[in-house]
């Protein structure tokens, strides 16, 4: 039953359909259909108020216009806002979900990430939390992260097993009343990840969380909780893929992360939604909140995001630096091509003294596409002597459009900010210069566009690098020539 | 052998080489030629950056050298050194050298690349950790020309055309250069040097020496490049 239509002229190799029954939503947004998803997941009382009180403040709001994207209106009565494969517990996946992990590169079973691991006792690098649609499908390791004391837990799980913990952490780092996307999403969300990590544990292993759109007209409203106790460390990888429609596909996801005393979280995400075809027709609108809060001091957050995909890209990982030397770093490189959109950066916001934040970002323009690096450095009143060092840089080709938006502010005398940026067409000469060795036309611009990305590739762990160089190089095959 | 035959380059439609006739069989060869007559611009017509407008022919080994891509050009034994080596950053010395082997030959045995290239950096005085250097980045000019041979010694071509090699070589590096080249020459290549330097010159071999000029082009012996340096361009008939 399962249909994996490669679509190779689109160069895009996730672009496969799953064809497996399902339960959906008809489409629609109302009251009734955020209580029906509520009850569906059996939620307990307080998460349906969250849920109902983040819809009713929808209605009295209007999406963000400011950002530098086009597409066409949002019919959210359109949208189904729940799918879910039909299977009966954890043991019953179908086959051709199973496929579909296996196709993009998933271990979903325990046993294959600890193929070729000889030794017994080594721990494996990665656990996985799959989600498909709606729902989590299963969660690698959780046995082997929980004798240390670490959930990782799909977020539907975890409001069932530690309400306690989701209900002191959900919405304190992005309230519902953030912005219109990250209300819609607290509205109906419907699965995601959530991991705590108690105090004084470093994390063994690496996090991910690979998110699989499959259903049409379906919109994807993940949620994801990170906490990092006091002394603790995690890194955790989030991956994404969705099939190639016609039409575009609505993602609003929200990420949240809390890193306690002397904490750090490191948070690595590749980006692959679905682009739309040549054109711009379909593709995925990627509208994300994330956001990270350095509660204690000399915490630290990370991002590091590498996004390729995605027709229209809306997302500003940003990092409150609340605690005393806490530390806030932003690594970037976006790529666009053909007609694809994209308005991405960060936010810094310092409260806490001492400090310090890193912003790197780095957009490939390809074709007519248009890429905005926007970025916001506050530093408040109270953050004295603290430092942020920001560095943007656009490699630009044919019509493609680079635009840098930065806007820092500093509300105390004693701190330091630096900016450096520089914006290049991809230079003729480098490309000949390369060619004359042997590289043909392909290869060369690999070489360039991969030097350029250097600084960003380094901060990612080193599956995940390996990942992500190759998947720019798929998506240069297509871009150049 | 590199035969030109009635060799017309342009820029956006004006003429820089007009009608040059000239070939290259093993041995070493100088061009030489006042500032501005196009001596660079043929080198790199040659190898065909796409800046330049090219007419004529230009044959190498029997080939039709203008009907090929720049990198079927280095594939096919092409090879040139450049006056100013483009930097790119984020590209270290040695995986630019492997990706250009690779493409020549099929993949090789990394660790005897690697071996083999740190020999070569190594006889040329370049420092331990040539290989992990960004290519043409952070280099002083001279290190830059030494890191333009290498690459020629390592994919090996059979005729290589070097522009302005010597320039910003000190006395010891530029005999390294006449080392590496006599050494390179013997084995049936053809090298064409664009120089104007007698500090090279005198140190070389030379089978023949090509003068470029405004309207017609002069080809002799080495005697012809002394007459050059002595008496410049002027009295070349």
């Amino acid at each position: 039953m399962t249909d994996l239509n490669n679509l190779q002229q689109n160069k895009y190799t996730a672009g496969f359909e799953t064809i497996t029954d399902s339960e959906s939503f008809e489409p629609g947004l109302t009251e009734e259909v955020v209580k029906r998803l509520s009850a569906i997941k059996n939620e307990p009382e307080w998460i349906t108020e969250f849920r109902l009180k983040a819809f009713k403040h929808l209605q009295t709001i209007t999406e963000p216009t400011w950002a530098n994207v086009n597409y066409n209106p949002i019919d959210y009565q359109a949208l189904s806002y729940y799918s879910a494969p039909k299977y009966r517990n954890k043991e019953d996946i179908p086959q051709e979900i199973l496929d579909t992990f296996e196709k993009l590169g998933v271990p979903l079973h325990e046993r294959d990430a600890l193929l070729g691991i000889e030794d017994q006792n080594k721990i494996p690098t990665v656990a996985v939390d799959a989600v498909f649609d709606s729902v989590s499908i299963a969660t690698t390791f959780q046995a082997e992260l929980k004798k240390q004391g670490i959930i990782f837990c799909s977020i539907s799980e975890a409001i069932q097993e530690h309400p306690e913990l989701v209900k002191e952490y959900l919405g304190s780092v992005i309230p519902a009343k953030d912005n219109y996307f990250a209300c819609l999403n607290s509205a109906v969300f419907t699965d995601g990840t959530f991991c705590y990590i108690p105090k004084g544990v470093k994390c063994p292993m690496e996090l991910n969380t690979y998110f699989r759109i499959n259903a049409r007209n379906t919109g994807q409203f993940e949620r994801t909780l990170i906490i990092a106790d006091a002394d603790s460390y995690v890194s955790y990888l989030e991956g994404c893929t969705a099939p190639a429609y016609d039409e575009n596909t609505l993602h609003a996801a929200v990420v949240e992360l809390v890193t306690h005393d002397r904490a750090e979280i490191k948070y690595s995400t590749v980006q692959n939604w679905y682009p739309g075809d040549e054109n711009g027709v379909g593709g995925v609108l990627n509208f994300v909140t994330k956001r990270g809060l350095c509660k204690g001091e000399s915490s630290k957050i990370s991002w590091t995001q590498v996004e390729t995909g995605s027709a229209v890209t809306w997302k500003y990982p940003s990092c409150i630096l609340r605690g005393d030397n806490s530390v806030g770093e932003f690594y970037s490189v976006a790529v666009t091509k053909g007609k694809q959109m994209a308005d991405t950066g960060t936010k810094m916001l310092h409260v806490g003294k001492n400090t310090k934040s890193t912003i790197i970002s780095k957009g490939i323009s390809f074709g007519d596409s248009s890429n905005t690096y926007r970025g916001q450095v506050r530093i408040g009143k109270t953050a004295t002597n603290s430092r942020n060092y920001t560095q943007c840089d656009s490699l630009m080709l044919d019509n493609s459009k680079a635009l840098t938006i930065p806007v820092v502010s500093q509300y105390n005398n004693s701190s330091i900010v630096e900016h450096e940026a520089s914006a290049g067409k991809l230079s003729e000469e480098a490309l000949f210069y390369l060619q004359s060795r042997g590289l043909d036309e392909e290869n060369a611009v690999n070489c360039v566009v991969n030097g350029f990305c250097k600084d960003v590739f380094q901060k990612l762990p080193l599956e995940f690098a390996a990942e992500a160089n190759k998947l720019l190089s798929v998506t240069l095959e297509g871009a150049v020539g | 052998m590199l035969v030109t035959q009635e060799f017309t380059v342009k820029v956006n439609d004006e003429t820089v080489l007009d009608n040059i006739n000239l070939d290259f069989g093993p041995g070493i060869h100088i061009i030489m030629g006042p500032n501005g007559v196009g001596k660079s611009t043929f080198a790199h017509a040659i190898m065909g950056n796409p800046k330049y407008q090219t007419e004529g022919a230009v044959e190498f080994f029997g080939k039709d050298l203008l009907a090929m891509e720049t990198w079927e050009r280095s594939r096919a034994g092409l090879f040139m050194s450049f006056q100013q080596p483009t930097p790119i950053s984020g590209l270290s010395n040695f995986q630019f050298i492997k990706q250009a082997t690779y493409s020549h030959t099929e993949k090789q045995n990394i660790s005897a690349l690697l071996k083999n290239f740190k020999e070569h950096a190594n006889n040329l005085h370049l420092e331990d950790e040539w290989d992990k250097k960004q290519l043409n980045v952070e280099a002083s000019g001279g290190e830059k020309k030494k890191n333009e041979l290498i690459q020629m010694l390592m994919l090996n071509p059979r005729c290589a055309i070097l522009d302005e090699p010597d320039s910003g070589l000190d006395v010891d590096a530029l005999q390294s250069l006449t080392e590496v080249i006599e050494d390179f020459a013997r084995d049936d290549k053809i090298v064409i040097i664009v120089s104007h330097y007698e500090n090279l010159i005198k140190r070389l071999n030379v089978d023949t020496v090509t003068v470029l000029g405004k309207d017609k082009t002069v080809r002799g012996d080495v005697t012809l490049a002394y007459k050059v340096l002595e008496e410049g361009f002027k009295n070349v008939e």
